[in-house]
């Protein structure tokens, strides 16, 4: 699947003509964008954002709720103008070249737009129609996603008939049918149990690693970065606050760390501060802090000092409660950038116009 | 599970290279088929759209039919003819009731919009390859169309009225209900524009959500002045002066006169041609309102 094929003759020379980097698919700079003004307050949603995701690249935008990943992700598909800063897909600019960016990139939002009142199989079918594929294509096309996304039983049913995870697959389902080349998905699982999280999951590696689909997602989850994305970058108040592998992200902030839980009685406070500046002073600890139940220590050989930090909680009577040793997950990479923890909403709510219209 | 992704681009672009005489009429008809679909399927809602206009024509008509041809016993006011009028209220109110109900589908119309704005169906036509002129278009088309075959409902039954002794002259028979089928679709299309402009023209969620109350607030407080400010309930000559004077400027009076020529009289193509480039003049300034909505849409 190369540029040859998927760009137009005139489309290939503004690519070729372009600045953006040859071999990045995506390529943002600077990118700024302010809500509001004219009178209303003005939002800095985007504040000089700058990242590229290369050919085939599974990346990831991580960052909680109101960070500005939607944002980004609605000016690189062409659904919002930026206000300032370059962004390129495929060389292309998005407000130059709007219609040949749409050609070749799909889109999953965050709200499940597909249209209850049509079946699973025709809202497929009029998306693919809508890419300008001839019927017997689409067709086949259509078909062929129903089986894999496991709705063929339901293809006939309207969609306001279909159960959270039919519904996202459907989606899912929509932004796949013209074969795009790259794939953009804004939290395609928020709001989904456990075990269609996990098979929309296997089918997005799948596409990733069969089709070579270029993947931009974004997540409020640790878990889900960690498991697709070979990049991430961690978005947060507007700001990419830092950007590497998931490995190496969490590699920067010390191989392992030390979680101590103090026992809870009437000396729980006192007890935890003991253990914060014992923490502290043990060789080998390069950062300590205190969380709700007790203490955690970041350290570069975690058995080792581990033994240390017992045997000298214990010479200090320090009731300890219970002590794990762990990697890193993001959840620390996160806080220790933003020195926040990453509040994940739960399960939002269905969009309240979804399916068989009230009126 | 793809077996060559490379040709089904190729395909995929060809096609597209191919078409692009005929790409946007396809773009807008797979917008109306959608919205067609959706209508049919939704057949509780096409049948409230009929019911209270129906139940107007029927009420209304026969609470002031008799207060109408009192007021006309001697011929309309300022008419040459002394004698009793050859047709019922009905006759008169017909028009004004096709004009209703191409109001209230305009109104159901921008409801349609701010649902699909909301639900994010709308980013799906959006992110797609069409221009948002098509998307506009299919919308509007499936509308007229919608409305052209109300109207054409509301024609027939009273049609089916004048068996049982209603006197509508029907003076130009079916070409003449064709072409006030076409007045209303063509009214109604103007007026769902300014539906889908009033619903578009924000871009936060919050303020859309408060648009769908607001577009029922202003499309209900609008129907009625628009309606009774108007000739489409009485003939111009028995409304008060200032509300003649209203009148004049109101897009609907040219609809409702045309319409009523070719109810009772014949063929006025001085009225039908009025009523058109009213309703042009109407439309365009609506359209280009709803064109702007949906380029800003999302900026």
């Amino acid at each position: 699947m190369s540029a040859a094929v998927t760009l137009r003759p005139e489309a290939k020379k503004k690519a070729a003509m372009s600045r953006a980097s040859k071999d990045s698919v995506i390529d943002v700079q600077h990118l700024v964008k302010v809500y509001g003004g004219r009178g209303q307050e003005e939002i800095k949603a985007v504040n000089d954002v700058s990242f590229s995701v290369g050919e085939g690249e599974f990346f990831g935008f991580l960052g909680p709720n109101g960070a500005g990943k939607t944002t980004v992700i609605r000016i690189i598909t062409t659904l919002l103008a930026k206000t300032s800063g370059s962004v390129h897909v495929a060389g292309l600019d998005v407000e130059r070249d709007g219609l040949d960016i749409r050609r070749m990139i799909g889109y999953t939002g965050q709200s499940i737009g597909v249209d209850g009142e049509l079946t699973g199989r025709e809202n497929l079918w009029l998306i693919g129609r809508l890419y300008h594929m001839p019927n017997s294509l689409v067709d086949e096309r259509v078909e062929e996603l129903l089986e894999v996304l496991q709705l063929k039983d339901a293809a006939d049913r309207r969609a306001y008939t279909y159960s959270g995870g039919m519904r996202r697959r459907l989606d899912l389902g929509a932004g796949l049918v013209h074969h795009p080349r790259v794939l953009f998905l804004d939290e395609p699982t928020t709001g989904l149990d456990p075990q269609t999280r996990a098979a929309v999951w296997e089918y997005l590696r799948r596409l990733h690693r069969e089709e070579k689909m270029t993947i931009f997602l974004t997540t409020q989850y640790m878990e889900e970065a960690d498991q697709l994305c070979q990049r991430i970058a961690i978005i947060d108040l507007g700001k990419i606050v830092a950007e590497g592998s998931p490995a190496e992200l969490k590699a920067a902030i010390g191989a392992d760390i030390i979680t101590v839980r103090i026992t809870r009685d009437e000396a729980f406070e006192q007890s935890r501060n003991r253990a914060l500046e014992i923490a502290r002073t043990v060789s080998g600890v390069s950062r300590a802090s205190i969380f709700d139940e007790g203490v955690s220590a970041y350290t570069a050989d975690g058995g080792a000092t581990l033994l240390e930090v017992l045997r000298r909680l214990d010479a200090e009577k320090v009731p300890v409660h219970q002590v794990a040793l762990a990697h890193p997950t993001l959840d620390e990479v996160f806080l220790q950038h933003t020195g926040r923890q990453m509040r994940v909403e739960e399960v939002k709510p269905m969009s309240r116009s979804f399916g068989r219209r009230r009126r | 599970m793809v077996t060559d992704v490379g040709h089904a681009q190729r395909v995929i672009i060809g096609t597209r290279d191919e078409e692009s005489s005929g790409g946007v009429l396809t773009e807008v008809g797979l917008v109306t088929w959608r919205s067609l679909v959706k209508l049919t399927r939704t057949p509780v809602l096409l049948f409230f759209s009929l019911f209270m206009p129906l139940i107007w024509l029927v009420m209304f008509s026969q609470t002031f039919g008799t207060v109408f041809s009192s007021a006309t016993s001697g011929g309309l006011p300022g008419g040459p003819a002394a004698t009793p009028l050859p047709y019922d209220y009905v006759a008169v109110l017909l028009p004004g009731i096709t004009v209703m109900t191409a109001i209230q589908s305009a109104s159901q119309s921008g409801f349609g919009m701010v649902a699909d704005l909301e639900s994010g169906f709308m980013d799906k036509f959006f992110v797609a390859p069409i221009r948002r002129s098509s998307v506009l278009a299919g919308k509007l088309l499936a509308d007229g169309l919608r409305m052209a075959a109300q109207a054409g409902i509301i024609l027939g039954i009273a049609a089916i009225l004048t068996l049982f002794g209603w006197r509508i002259p029907f003076a130009t028979g079916v070409m003449g209900a064709v072409l006030i089928m076409l007045l209303a679709a063509a009214f109604g299309v103007a007026a769902a524009a300014f539906g889908v402009a009033f619903s578009g023209l924000s871009n936060t969620v919050a303020l859309r959500t408060k648009n769908t109350e607001s577009t029922m607030m202003v499309s209900f407080s609008l129907t009625f002045p628009l309606l009774f400010l108007s000739t489409a309930m009485l003939p111009k000559a028995l409304l008060p002066a200032w509300v003649q004077s209203f009148s004049t400027v109101n897009p609907v009076s040219y609809m409702a006169d045309a319409a009523r020529a070719l109810i009772l009289t014949g063929f006025d193509w001085a009225a039908i041609g009025n009523a058109f480039v009213a309703i042009a003049a109407f439309g365009i300034v609506l359209n280009g309102l709803a064109i702007m909505a949906f380029r800003a849409q999302g900026k």
